[in-house]
């Protein structure tokens, strides 16, 4: 079991953000011109990013997370056939994944053909955890997850005791993830939509 | 091809002919595929039907996007010592990108090494159009946008004339694209944050 790495939280002090500036003027040296210039009229703003405490966590497993949200990454070969069948059924569901909403923790995914239909990039958003993320995936959608990614090569079937070994083992966890409201599930923001609205019609009655 | 008419447009065919034609499509694919498929035919069919009300449009030049949320891709391969130079800043930075948030249209995105380190996965999502939110980027964090993508090679400079050429040669639009809150943009769900919170505040105060 592997336990959730908590990052430094503590200030950085001015010396430490002097010595990665130093560390990262030496890295550009080498850097294309335009690399070259940009972090030179950058410097005051990333001297207040080194000096903030860290932000990246890890979403357990595999993966980062930012406050309450994940990122998984999947970058594998389609079997014969696959980007066929996936391209067939997605546009059969033009954009609609009931069954995403039905989980209710997906933020957003997308899957991308890449190299003429020879790759599928699987990218999403998610809240919390990854095994209990993945499990949820296991109960609640079993079958639209054999569906999807049979089209890769592989895939060992939504119901194989492999399964989660499979996705840990083909995950590329991102070495950069920004999320712009981490403090926020997607019940949550379900929950704030619903208040505002209430507000808005709270509004309109006394008005 | 069939000789007869059809009666109605092909993105109106009924749910059951796109449902044929994914069956059909499965045919040959592996048995866990096919048999997944049949158990979830029942949900699909709705969904299908449900699909012709909420489909995921262009965002533009490039990309799509379901209700105000966009999706941008790109893979390109990185320029010599660009991985290292790429990875030595993220590390630095630890999840600080006050540039994002100074933008204001971004939801999230992420910064993928792929195949040993040589290409660049950069996925996002945004606000609303392509090309106003590619020149929101260019006037607002110029520098910090050269910073992190010139180490994807051939990287023309923010600056550049070129630069939304270079970005469209090298996006691949999404097949499939879901948001779960798609009526909600990153300055409105800030909005209904507050809401909430001063809803919260009033809440206690009536109750004291």
């Amino acid at each position: 079991m592997t336990t959730q790495t908590q990052f430094a939280t503590e200030p950085t002090t001015d010396a430490a953000v002097e010595q990665k500036l130093r560390k990262l003027s030496e890295l550009y040296a080498d850097a294309p011109e335009i690399g070259k210039a940009a972090l030179k009229n950058g410097l005051n703003m990333l001297t207040q990013e080194l000096a903030a405490p860290g932000r990246a966590q890890t979403a357990g497993r595999i993966g980062a997370r930012q406050g309450k949200v994940s990122e998984l990454t999947v970058f594998l070969p389609f079997v014969k056939g696959g980007a066929k069948r996936l391209r067939g059924f997605l546009q059969l569901l033009e954009g609609n994944f009931r069954a995403a909403d039905a989980v209710g923790t997906v933020h957003n995914m997308r899957f991308v053909f890449v190299d003429n239909d020879t790759k599928l990039l699987f990218a999403t958003a998610y809240d919390g955890d990854w095994d209990i993320y993945i499990e949820d995936f296991v109960a609640k959608i079993p079958n639209e997850m054999d569906v999807l990614f049979s089209c890769w090569i592989g895939w060992p079937g939504i119901h194989s005791p492999e399964v989660k070994d499979w996705i840990a083992k083909h995950q590329i966890t991102a070495e950069g993830w920004y999320v712009a409201h981490p403090d926020r599930s997607v019940a949550e923001i379900h929950r704030l939509k619903r208040i505002g609205k209430a507000v808005e019609e709270f509004l309109d009655a006394v008005g | 091809m069939a000789t007869q008419t059809p009666t109605r447009p092909e993105q109106d065919q009924s749910v059951e002919q796109k449902v044929q034609q994914v069956r059909k499509l499965y045919s040959d694919a592996p048995e866990l595929a096919k048999k997944a498929l049949e158990n979830a035919l029942p949900g699909l069919m709705s969904q299908a039907a449900e699909a012709q009300a909420s489909q995921s449009e262009s965002a533009g030049r490039i990309g799509i996007r379901l209700g105000t949320i966009s999706e941008l891709t790109v893979i390109a391969p990185f320029a010599p010592g660009g991985a290292q130079r790429l990875r030595a800043i993220l590390r630095l930075l630890h999840g600080n990108f006050s540039a994002g948030t100074k933008v204001g249209t971004l939801h999230n995105m992420r910064f993928v090494f792929l195949d040993n380190d040589t290409k660049f996965l950069f996925a996002t999502a945004y606000d609303g159009q392509w090309d106003p939110y590619i020149e929101d980027f260019a006037t607002k964090i110029p520098d910090e946008m050269d910073i992190i993508f010139s180490a994807f090679e051939g990287w023309p400079g923010i600056r550049s004339p070129k630069v939304k050429d270079w970005i469209v040669e090298h996006q691949i639009p999404a097949e499939g694209w879901f948001v779960a809150y798609p009526d909600l943009t990153v300055a409105e769900t800030g909005r209904v944050k507050r809401v909430a919170k001063a809803v919260e505040e009033f809440l206690d105060k009536v109750g004291n």
